[in-house]
């Protein structure tokens, strides 16, 4: 996977200025943190198909609040968490709790947080955000490093450190791995998958600040109209995390969400209409999921014999 | 092949008269509260036009689903379907042939699904989810700048037409929808589809050619997709590249409204067919009524989490042991529990 970014940056050489560097991995952070939400809960071998309106309804409601309330920073990172965590309240509830299957669960809300975004705009949108928001989005620490960057790592580091270090992340991939075991093993089954729905509308709500600190505005489809929802889950896809849980990380999911943005930027670079960008974005999962043996299920007892630990 | 029995066992009695009961009782509701909903009784078949298309494609996706499998890239065929058609007929093509050719093309979508899914053994939601992008770039880039639109009279009749007081996209539904139902009751390739949702170990030790089965479905549903196509295109009077994507979301509630266990294995798809009615004259009485279409979005969501939960609800205390039972339900693609 390196080499492919090697590859394509070697490919144009105008392409590794530092300012067009620095560009693309500010732009990645927003699908990067999206992805490390998704990471919990992919790892848990379930799918959240409502981070797009999550992020999107935390971007609308802290836009607001900054807009027409001079709300300030720091409140407003977490009140962009707070809003996400009690939508990712929501799934967790309906996946943990009451048990539907993810996948149904999150296409429910994706379409009532969607309408509820829709709803709490009523038509207007966020436009002025003051500077000390988008400074933080766009301006760089020092030479070809942007701020968001360092946020964005901070994020994998602590995701990371919480997935590999603790007895959470450690009950997360078991739960993943083989839900069955982990709760003959004793692991509170309902509870991780409770708090990987939960961190995951954290992440989505962060998200939506970030979104906010880099773009200056929100509108009503914020982050349904990109396709947030797929990107994230492509990011964490190609950086190697299984949609069969318990395996891959948090660096995975930067380093898709980095190859994900590379790639289209490069794609614009190459004068590739912007309509293939899709296309590009397809061709790398399938590239990636066709690339990677692991994903293929060989025989009927692929997931019963994995010996394989990440 | 001896025909298999496969066990039975209904979690919900009569989960196709409780739906047919809601729609219902949503008709009444909207007959009363708006005057126009019923328009003298054509009013309400006429609605129909609108949801047709969304039917189709849920009749196509019902079918995947039953196999456990998923089909993101429905919606995205379809548009493809319509840009084809479209474009097909803005230079002129014979109808038929045009007509021809855009389904063939939602085909071979699902034939490289299929073939990608089955023989390569990749899980489905990631070879549709790439595909679902795919296919929605090149709709964007055969349609251009300015999509066509402006259709001959006698294509629109497909989309806007009657036959007596019924809509002909009604029908093209209905005739789909036996022949479906048909198929998945009553033919061995039915049978065998079934039962791969049911358990794909079974189905492959009892001798079922799994890949070849599963490759067809995808093909079948990538046909119903461009189906929708073309009658989308027909309904529209334009073929833009996101007719058919925003379809996928409501099609997909639709056929788990119609009880088909997204696991796969359980299911009918004549209860499929009752809740295209149902969440597609919900869907129009609340526009008509005078909601956004964000709104009615929402409503849509809720009553797919609230049949939900109103199923699993009824689904507990049937002598399932917890663990089953949770395994039944953190498993994404319901592989425990049933080998």
């Amino acid at each position: 996977m390196v080499i492919i970014v090697i590859a394509s940056t070697a490919a144009h050489s105008y392409f590794w200025s530092s300012r067009n560097i620095s560009f693309i991995l500010a732009d990645s952070m927003v699908t990067t943190i999206l992805a490390l939400g998704e990471t919990f809960v992919m790892l848990s071998r379930g799918i959240d198909l409502s981070v797009a309106p999550m992020m999107g309804l935390s971007a609308v409601i802290v836009g607001f609040r900054v807009q027409d309330h001079g709300l300030t920073l720091v409140p407003a990172i977490l009140l962009g968490i707070a809003v996400g965590l009690a939508l990712g309240l929501g799934n967790a509830l309906l996946v943990a709790i009451v048990g539907l299957p993810p996948i149904i669960a999150t296409l429910g809300t994706l379409s009532v947080y969607g309408g509820l975004q829709f709803v709490i705009t009523g038509g207007r949108q966020v436009d002025t955000v003051p500077n000390s928001f988008t400074d933080l989005g766009s301006k760089l620490l020092f030479h070809g490093v942007p701020r968001l960057l360092i946020l964005g790592l901070v994020m994998v580091g602590i995701t990371g450190f919480v997935l590999r270090h603790t007895v959470f992340g450690r009950s997360v991939y078991a739960t993943g791995d083989d839900a069955e075991a982990a709760f003959r093993a004793g692991i509170p089954v309902k509870r991780t998958l409770f708090f990987c729905y939960l961190i995951c509308g954290a992440c989505s709500g962060l998200a939506g600040v970030v979104y906010l600190m880099r773009t200056g505005s929100a509108v009503a489809t914020t982050g349904t109209d990109n396709n947030s929802n797929l990107l994230a889950i492509a990011a964490a896809l190609i950086g190697g995390t299984a949609l069969t849980g318990g395996r891959g990380g948090a660096v995975g999911a930067l380093a898709g969400a980095v190859f994900l943005s590379l790639t289209l930027a490069a794609m614009v670079f190459a004068h590739i209409g912007a309509v293939w960008q899709p296309a590009g974005v397809g061709v790398l999962i399938l590239l990636a999921v066709v690339g990677d043996p692991r994903t293929r299920k060989l025989a009927v007892h692929r997931w019963r014999f994995r010996g394989r630990r990440p | 092949m001896t025909v298999i029995a496969l066990p039975r066992r209904r979690l919900v009695p009569g989960w196709g008269l409780t739906l047919a009961g809601l729609v219902a009782l949503e008709l009444i509701y909207f007959t009363l509260s708006t005057r126009h909903f019923a328009g003298h009784g054509s009013g309400m078949l006429a609605l129909t036009e609108q949801f047709s298309p969304t039917g189709v494609l849920a009749l196509g996706l019902a079918v995947v689903i039953l196999t456990g499998n998923i089909d993101l890239s429905a919606g995205a065929a379809a548009s493809l379907s319509a840009v084809v058609m479209g474009v097909e007929l803005q230079h002129g093509w014979n109808l038929v042939a045009a007509g021809i050719v855009a389904i063939a093309v939602g085909t071979a979508v699902g034939l490289f699904n299929g073939l990608v899914i089955a023989m390569l053994g990749i899980d489905s939601l990631l070879v549709t989810l790439a595909t679902q992008f795919i296919a929605t770039s090149l709709a964007t880039s055969i349609g251009g700048e300015n999509p066509p639109y402006g259709f001959s009279k006698s294509f629109l009749r497909l989309g806007t037409g009657t036959v007596g007081a019924i809509p002909v996209d009604l029908i093209v539904f209905a005739v789909l929808a036996l022949a479906v139902v048909a198929t998945v009751t009553r033919t061995a390739f039915g049978r065998a589809l079934t039962l791969i949702g049911y358990s794909r170990l079974a189905a492959e030790y009892s001798g079922i050619t799994t890949r070849r089965t599963l490759t067809l479905v995808f093909t079948m549903s990538g046909a119903f997709a461009g189906i929708a196509g073309v009658v989308l295109a027909a309904y529209y009077n334009s073929a833009r590249a996101d007719t058919g994507t925003t379809l996928l979301l409501p099609a997909i509630t639709m056929v788990v409204l119609g009880g088909v266990d997204i696991f796969g294995g359980r299911g009918r798809v004549g209860e499929v067919v009752i809740a295209v009615f149902l969440l597609g004259y919900l869907t129009q009485g609340l526009l008509i009524e005078g909601y956004s279409s964000l709104t009615a979005t929402m409503v849509t969501g809720i009553l797919l989490i609230a049949a939900l939960v109103f199923k699993v609800w009824l689904g507990r205390g049937t002598g399932e042991s917890f663990i089953s039972a949770a395994q039944r339900l953190l498993a994404k693609r319901g592989r425990p529990a049933r080998e």
